[in-house]
């Protein structure tokens, strides 16, 4: 196995993806995921100076849809699926941390 | 009637015995969900039974049999777990979704019913579509019906068993790399992925946006058909869905005229890594074909051992940003933390398994500033390449033939850690979903009880050739459809 990114890099990239990693896991996630990458670089014998990207598929101009007012559907049944609603709302744990939350309110 | 006698049916001999009642659309449900019962212990296909929903619709319809059929009436189809149906849970293979029930059915799914089509029930699958032996499923594997040690392909893994062990006489699938075709092929079956856009993916969970597609699997190329003019065409609620009519078969160009098309067989699907039993049923069909006096042309597609890292960065970057969305608030799983950070990332973390995690960083890693460039940009540059050559190989032919995988269905012991041996099962198949290209993947023959899939890509929107060599080429091999029994296993 080529090292392509450090373990110190991993947990970073760990970390923007919002997962937590045991140390085991970020052990076999380093060796993994550094033998896939290290197969990228491949791609290095390819001249790929002037050539385009496709970033998706299309066949034809993408289609508009008329500027009409629609009934949206759910309401009471896509809240049905939610872990938490209190009125017709989605509730998530406190945002605004306890300590910043008191700074806030002495600074109004 | 017996599960067995529809071995070699097709939608059109189940609609001839409704016509003279000799089976009630409830019967025909009954000896289908008999069939499951029968079958589940030993290969697990399905992830949920619809046994009520399923039993009621089709007393519904046994109660009123309409002069003209509409062209699904009164069959039952297994839905594979990542298209959402109203009122019947959808997991995605994960824990993250093990809870979810959608408000809505998928385009797919509403044009099924309205054809007269009964959900059965949803299918076992690989978690979020990532992976190719339905080994990474929460819910536990499925096994391939003609030998359960072996795999059964994947992602699609529980439609494409269901439908060789006749627990469903077709099913529907997605296909981002290969997802449909090489679980049709390890199973011995019909896999269809269409041009991408023939088909709408509103309601489909997206794993990678530009290269998902909904796949159809058949017993038979002529339900292929039948399937593809219910579920294709324009859909206002998706942009990435051709503005174009439904499929028709009159797209499909009359058995003399197969004989004037030229296939091409590219040079590079035959690597001295290809089974060598694969290599020999090829060309033996190869050989029946010019026979027949179908030409055979030689052709390159020289990108095509650059075409698999340029997927797996591709797809891995955009399932990244799709799979974002699981935090735990709106819908799903949700794990509680402290705060909403803790809770992000407690929900996640328990959520998603390994696979799954494993693709959510490479994509963050290859989308993240200072590596799009070095990998994100580079791999969408090789999927030019990739078109590329298929456009040039399809200046000398009007279609491909090709394997649909490297091996014969594989042990999953063999397969371990190292993801990147499993992902060179997906060589084939992953370059003409690159494109967006049609392919499809039909039982060339066997080899000691194991089938053998053969690959035919078309050009954009020619479903209609692809169709009409996949039926000719069925006639020609006339092969028995699988029914597999289910013994107890083989000895070692």
């Amino acid at each position: 196995m080529r090292e392509v990114i450090s373990l110190q890099e991993l947990k970073r990239i760990a970390q923007v993806s919002k997962l937590e990693l045991s140390e085991e896991e970020l052990q076999g996630f380093f060796e993994d995921i550094n033998n896939v990458v290290s197969r990228f670089e491949k791609l290095n014998d390819l001249d790929l100076q002037d050539i385009s990207p496709t970033s998706h598929l299309s066949w034809s101009e993408p289609p508009f849809s008329s500027d009409e007012p629609r009934a949206g559907e759910g309401g009471e049944e896509v809240l049905k699926g939610a872990p938490q609603v209190a009125n017709g709302y989605f509730v998530v744990p406190r945002v605004v941390d306890k300590e910043e939350k008191e700074n806030e309110d002495r600074r109004v | 009637m017996k599960i067995e006698e529809f071995r070699d049916f097709s939608i059109g001999d189940y609609h001839r015995l409704f016509k003279d009642k000799e089976i009630s659309p409830l019967e025909l449900v009954n000896l289908f969900l008999e069939r499951i019962k029968e079958g589940e212990d030993k290969i697990h296909a399905f992830l949920f039974v619809n046994e009520e929903k399923a039993k009621d619709e089709a007393q519904k319809k046994a109660e009123n049999l309409p002069d003209e059929l509409p062209p699904l009436w009164g069959l039952p189809v297994a839905i594979k777990d990542n298209i959402c149906t109203r009122g019947i849970p959808t997991t995605c293979g994960s824990k993250m979704l093990e809870n979810f029930t959608p408000p809505y059915d998928a385009t797919v799914v509403e044009r099924l019913k309205k054809a007269g089509a009964i959900i059965l029930g949803k299918t076992n699958m690989d978690e979020f579509a990532m992976g190719s032996s339905t080994q990474t499923s929460a819910f536990g594997p499925t096994y391939n019906p003609f030998d359960r040690r072996r795999v059964p392909g994947g992602s699609s893994g529980g439609s494409a068993a269901s439908v060789c062990s006749l627990e469903a006489p077709f099913a529907l699938g997605s296909d981002t790399g290969g997802s449909v075709r090489q679980p049709a092929a390890f199973c011995g079956v019909v896999g269809l992925r269409p041009t991408y856009g023939r088909i709408s993916r509103y309601g489909v969970v997206s794993f990678a946006s530009s290269l998902d597609q909904v796949g159809l699997i058949t017993r038979k190329v002529e339900d292929a058909i039948t399937l593809l003019e219910v579920v294709s065409g324009k859909d206002d609620k998706d942009s990435t869905c051709a503005p174009y009519p439904p499929f028709g078969r009159s797209e499909i160009p009359a058995p003399e005229e197969i004989r004037k098309l030229k296939v091409g067989v590219p040079r590079e699907y035959f690597p001295s890594g290809l089974e060598k039993v694969i290599k020999t049923k090829i060309q033996e069909v190869l050989e029946k074909l010019k026979e027949e006096e179908i030409e055979i042309v030689e052709v390159y597609l020289p990108h095509t051992s650059y075409a698999l890292e340029s997927y797996y960065i591709v797809a891995a970057a955009e399932a990244s940003s799709n799979l974002a969305r699981y935090d735990g608030v709106v819908y799903g799983l949700r794990v509680e933390g402290e705060n909403l950070q803790d809770m992000y990332f407690k929900t996640r973390t328990l959520g998603f398994g390994r696979e799954v995690k494993k693709r959510i960083i490479l994509g963050t890693y290859a989308l993240s500033s200072g590596y799009y460039d070095e990998y994100y940009l580079k791999g969408m540059k090789v999927r030019t390449l990739v078109r590329q050559d298929f456009e040039e190989a399809f200046g000398k032919c009007d279609l491909l033939i090709t394997p649909t995988t490297p091996s014969l269905p594989f042990f999953p012991e063999k397969k371990g850690r190292d993801s990147y041996e499993m992902y060179l099962n997906d060589m084939f198949t992953v370059p003409s979903a690159m494109a967006g290209l049609p392919s499809l993947s039909l039982n060339c023959g066997y080899d000691e009880g194991l089938p053998v899939g053969l690959q035919i890509i078309g050009r954009p929107f020619e479903e209609g050739k692809l169709l009409g060599l996949a039926l000719f080429l069925e006639k020609l091999l006339a092969l028995p459809s699988p029914f597999p029994l289910f013994k107890e296993d083989n000895n070692e």
